[in-house]
């Protein structure tokens, strides 16, 4: 019933595109194109000593590849500019993913597959270094995002966390009646639990932690045991229905006996704490994605550095010797 | 008491006590009755240092206390000052309820029993009412507070809160991080507190980190020592003593139009907004009982102080021209003919009708609020989907509607004494029409606020403008060429009709009794398909629904639900079936015009289950008032923050959105940022008007912003911020090479430091209105998980169109 919606602004893109779809894969085509044209001169390209950086096409592909690759570190850049209205930083994310592929083709083809061990080879090495972990970044981009969405089922770091508190609370709470050796074990789990840390922690969790909360909760697991053992036999009957044997227990036991508090107190202290815990585990597996999404460009920006230093002597030294 | 005054003032805030002083100037005998024990209330209760505009900037002061933009301490202690300099006489601690007696010999009954007589009563008290005491013995001992600025200024006190609304839980709960706080409340619940306020308290006493007394009134409170004392409270079990060292009462305030009506001055209308009406003397329908301030509808302290000055030169029988007359004149010379301000004045009163019922001081307060124009003949006033609310009054000459986009030539011609531009003004949305300027056109434009206040205040103004609205969207929408007496008939049978957010107008079967134009809100269309609901389409105001029961009287084919509050004009079938009787050639149109929306309707694409769930979520989530909101798609967004560091850098170091808060259903995100509302929450109770609507829709604060916080109050979704910005983002090249402070990392250290400063100013999102190439967020995200829509998108997103 509603009709046509006049445009507000004549400049907005069609909404809800990722950036490798970006208007129709424009980057893609362009990047395709460059690599087509670089293979037919390649190919339509004869030498008299070979193909090398050397001869003039040779140096037409050096010159190209260095152009995207001053072009593509500057994403850096483009990307800290706010303000700029050169593009959007979709725009340029998707140039940068699919013009740094055909870097990997124009630069082979600019080496005339001579390759040794010195300066222009290191540089060259460096160069599909960076562009195999950006390759691991457009994978982890177009994967994790959805697994943290989906992990988090519509909460929130923060509520989680908020969450967690309530629970070492409640169980400290549920550990005082139960004498001091509970309380302390309990207070001593909460001191135990971790959340993040260092790269490594973040990625693939504590194994310290996850053996202490394992073995707490076997602690408790054991007492709880040797509770249910220390009934009366008789009254104990595992089958007669299919409520959990706390609770069955306790029923039997009456409430004037002090055991049956005592299991139904560690029934539920268990509870709170097998909570805390998949919840310490749900966190942290948040934290191990979000690492995950940042964490190749930890080798990312540096190689390119390394890359663009490389680049420099490999120039310097191609002229120097000229 | 038998000693009779000339003249009593009651409160003591800027424009009584700006009355009081030109009282005692003149020597005149006069009281000062204020409530508190000092003066100003209202601008004594703000937070220490608070910086307190002077707006507006233009408007000349005319008092004899001073008063220029500056520290609410200096201000108070110029006003203290001059109020001994001047022997003000001042009854403090006097709290006046009930007036009775007439011009002459007034009578004015104190709580405490005690009566003042008085010739003439000013009534300066603001709209803040007062707030409610605890009602017992020692209610006013040192140990009481009726107020809480900095909870953190507190430590290992013994505090007892008085109260369960939202006021007390919230100053209980921050007290309670580093205080033994008690809560008292007087029922078994905390029903009255807002959701998140309740969940809160409720949690803080289960921990114990607050305790809390039930069912339990203040029986009395008696000092024991400096700072320490006991209140006793009368509990079902009986009298239960605590002692304690602070008393916190938060029991709201009586707002005061019960006690003003009490005086027999009479309110316009019913609505919360509407101000008495008061004479160009500033006298109310009582004679000898005057209104001045933000009682009389004027917030902004200068004009209450001039208020002040002007009430009493008119009590001593002089009439100086008003503080406004030069502003006025400057506005009045542009116009051909011009003479002097009192003449513009009633040649505006006399030739626009709509305007006839306002009162002089009504008319002049929306003149200054309005912008004279004398645009050129073919000019655009304004183009049809501009987002501009702003009305029109035609003064001279006439301007010509081009109601139809499609033929620039079908021009609707209006003539001197008309208004347009009440669609947008009703609606919230954008223009329907654009509408050109004929030869020697003069018009008033009116801001919507000042609108809107006259639509409170002047019934007469309501009627006329709902009538038109009605006509015109009739004559735009389905009965185009047709007069607005041939439509009176169909006019004078609609009715407004009002929704709740959720409400249905009509469902799926229902007998189609009538149409209903949408004025104000959205509603969503939905049907039952595979016995699940689905939603359709999403209807804004302005557009029109269940016109097929003006056809066809077949029952209803779809079930309409109210997105957010909604008012609709229904429109009955049988006056309308008489016209179409009288109107054969209007039968066909009309016929054609709905076959090809139904038409259009059935070739649209259908929402599957999930879509309508995300579209019901989106709905819950407010954006059925919004116009054009951020949404994050939760698939591409990798968590970069590159939003909200690009808003912080290009809107001086303070993001105005919040990317990870807020709710997410079927990986699409709602971030707390500003939605750009039809209606804008924000703009209901700004005191200088600084909040604005751009052209293209975007809801903007202007810097005449007084940083009173109540748009930051007053938004619903959390939105609005004070801060102070800073101008100067760090230089890029400065971090690259140098290192330092990143663009756009400075967020939230700039807002920490900005809330300790004064001067804070009311910070939103303005939809980067002056930057090219659109918001700043949409652009700064790398993947394309950012997205700006409009409510009319929401189908479309949520079937993942390219």
């Amino acid at each position: 019933m509603s009709q046509p919606t006049a445009h507000r602004k004549p400049s907005r893109e069609s909404a809800h595109t990722g950036f490798m779809r970006h208007r129709g894969f424009r980057w893609a085509k362009f990047a395709l194109l460059l690599c087509i044209a670089c293979i037919a001169a390649y190919v339509w390209h004869e030498p008299l000593d070979g193909p090398s950086g050397g001869s003039w096409l040779g140096y037409t592909l050096g010159g190209i590849a260095l152009a995207l690759v001053v072009f593509l570190a500057w994403l850096g850049v483009r990307k800290r500019r706010y303000g700029s209205s050169l593009g959007t930083l979709k725009g340029w994310t998707s140039a940068h993913v699919y013009l740094g592929l055909a870097l990997v083709l124009i630069a082979t083809l600019h080496s005339g597959f001579q390759f040794g061990l010195n300066i222009h080879t290191l540089a060259y090495t460096l160069m599909v270094l960076v562009v195999v972990s950006g390759i691991y970044g457009i994978v982890v981009y177009a994967k994790l995002p959805q697994e943290i969405a989906r992990l988090r089922t519509g909460s929130t770091r923060d509520a989680w966390i908020e969450e967690l508190l309530d629970l070492n609370d409640e169980a400290l709470k549920l550990a005082e009646p139960m004498g001091p050796d509970v309380h302390r074990k309990v207070v001593g789990s909460i001191e135990k639990v971790q959340i993040g840390g260092g790269l490594r922690r973040q990625l693939y969790g504590s194994k310290k932690q996850k053996r202490s909360l394992e073995q707490f909760s076997d602690a408790l697991q054991q007492r709880l045991k040797a509770l249910i053992d220390s009934a009366p036999p008789e009254t104990f009957n595992p089958s007669a229905t299919q409520q959990s044997t706390v609770m069955f227990m306790a029923g039997q036991l009456g409430s004037g006996d002090k055991s049956a508090l005592d299991l139904q107190r560690l029934q539920q202290l268990l509870d709170v704490i097998g909570r805390r815990n998949a919840l310490v585990t749900r966190i942290n597996r948040d934290i191990a994605l979000h690492a995950r999404l940042q964490v190749w460009l930890l080798l990312h920006v540096p190689l390119t550095f390394a890359l663009i230093a490389a680049l420099i002597a490999h120039i310097v030294s191609v002229f120097f010797y000229w | 008491m038998s000693s009779v005054y000339a003249l009593a003032i009651v409160g003591s805030g800027p424009a009584g006590l700006a009355a009081a002083a030109r009282a005692a100037e003149l020597g005149l005998s006069h009281v000062l009755i204020e409530a508190e024990p000092h003066l100003s209330h209202t601008i004594h209760r703000y937070q220490k240092g608070k910086h307190v505009m002077a707006e507006p900037a233009a408007l000349p002061l005319r008092a004899s206390v001073p008063f220029a933009a500056g520290q609410r301490e200096v201000i108070l202690t110029a006003w203290d000052r001059s109020a001994a300099k001047l022997k003000i006489h001042i009854r403090h601690r006097a709290e006046v309820i009930a007036i009775t007696g007439a011009q002459g010999r007034f009578t004015l009954k104190l709580s405490n029993g005690e009566a003042i007589n008085a010739e003439h009563v000013v009534l300066a008290i603001g709209l803040q009412g007062n707030p409610r005491k605890l009602g017992c013995e020692g209610e006013d001992s040192g140990l009481v507070q009726y107020q809480l600025d900095d909870p953190a200024e507190y430590r290992n006190e013994t505090i007892v809160i008085v109260g369960a609304g939202d006021a007390a839980i919230e100053n209980a709960l921050a007290l309670s991080t580093q205080n033994r706080v008690t809560l008292v409340n007087r029922r078994d619940d905390f029903d009255r507190a807002r959701e998140g306020n309740r969940d809160a308290v409720l949690k803080a006493i289960e921990q114990g980190r607050l305790r809390v007394v039930y069912n339990a009134g203040v029986a009395s409170v008696a000092m024991t020592a400096a700072q320490r004392g006991v209140i006793t409270l009368s509990t079902p079990q009986g009298a239960a003593p605590i002692d304690c060292q602070r008393i916190i009462a938060r029991l709201g305030a009586t707002p005061p139009r019960a006690f003003v009506e009490s005086c027999g001055i009479v309110f316009p209308s019913k609505d919360p907004n509407a101000v008495p009406a008061v004479s160009d003397r500033y006298e109310s329908n009582v004679p000898g009982l005057y209104v001045i301030g933000a009682l009389a509808g004027f917030p902004l302290i200068k004009q209450a102080m001039n208020q002040g000055w002007e009430v009493v030169e008119f009590i001593v029988g002089r009439s100086p021209e008003p503080a406004d007359a030069p502003l006025l004149a400057s506005k009045f010379e542009r116009l051909p003919g011009y003479r002097s301000v009192p003449a513009t004045i009633a040649q505006i009163q006399s030739g626009i009708p709509v305007l006839a019922p306002l009162t002089p001081l009504q008319l002049r307060e929306f003149l200054l609020d309005s912008a004279l124009r004398t645009p050129r003949a073919g000019e655009v006033i304004f183009s049809r989907n501009d987002y501009s609310d702003s009305f029109f009054s035609i003064l001279a000459g006439d301007v010509f509607i081009a109601p139809n986009p499609d033929d620039v030539s079908e021009l609707i011609p209006l003539a001197a004494g008309q208004f347009f531009g009440e669609m947008s003004l009703i609606s919230g949305r954008r223009r329907s029409a654009t509408v050109l300027a004929g030869e020697g056109c003069v018009l008033i434009e009116t801001p919507r606020r000042s609108m809107n206040k006259l639509i409170a205040s002047v019934a007469a103004v309501k009627r006329v403008l709902d009538e038109t609205f009605l006509t015109r969207a009739i004559q735009s929408k389905l009965a185009p060429g047709l007069s607005a007496d041939e439509l009176q008939e169909v006019v004078a049978s609609a009715s407004v009709q009002r929704f709740k957010a959720g409400e249905v107008l009509f469902k799926a079967g229902d007998v189609g009794d009538g149409l209903h134009l949408i004025r104000k809100g959205s509603v969503t269309v939905a049907q039952q398909i595979a016995g699940k609901e689905m939603v359709l389409a999403y209807v804004p105001a302005g557009q029109y629904v269940g016109e097929m029961a003006l056809l066809t009287g077949a029952a209803r084919s779809a079930t309409v639900k109210a997105a957010i509050a909604t008012e609709t004009i229904k429109l009955e079938v049988a006056p309308f079936l008489g016209l179409l009787d009288k109107h054969p050639a209007l039968r066909d149109q009309l016929g054609n015009t709905l076959k090809s929306r139904a038409a259009a309707n059935a070739s649209a694409p259908q929402s599957d289950s999930q879509q309508h769930g995300i579209v019901q979520f989106l709905m819950q989530q407010g954006l059925g008032e919004a116009t054009d909101v951020l949404l994050i798609d939760e698939g591409l967004c990798v968590g970069c923050d590159h939003c909200e560091k690009a808003c912080a850098d290009t809107h001086g170091g303070i993001s105005r959105l919040d990317r990870d808060a807020g709710a997410s259903f079927a990986q699409l995100h709602v971030p707390t940022s500003c939605r750009h509302c039809e209606h804008p929450h924000c703009m209901k109770d700004c005191p200088p008007d600084a909040i604005r609507r751009a052209p293209n829709g975007e809801v903007f604060i202007t810097d005449a912003c007084i940083g009173c916080g109540n748009c930051e109050k007053n938004c619903p979704y959390g939105v609005i911020q004070m801060g102070t910005v800073s101008e100067k983002p760090p230089s890029l090249m400065s971090w690259l090479l140098f290192g330092g402070t990143e663009p756009g990392a400075r967020a939230e250290k700039a807002l920490v430091k900005a809330k300790q400063q004064s001067g804070k100013q009311a910070v939103k999102c303005d939809m980067c209105k002056d930057l090219s190439g659109g918001p700043a967020c949409v652009r700064a995200c790398p993947t394309g998980a950012a997205i700006r829509v409009s409510p009319e998108q929401f189908i479309q997103i949520t079937q993942g169109a390219d």
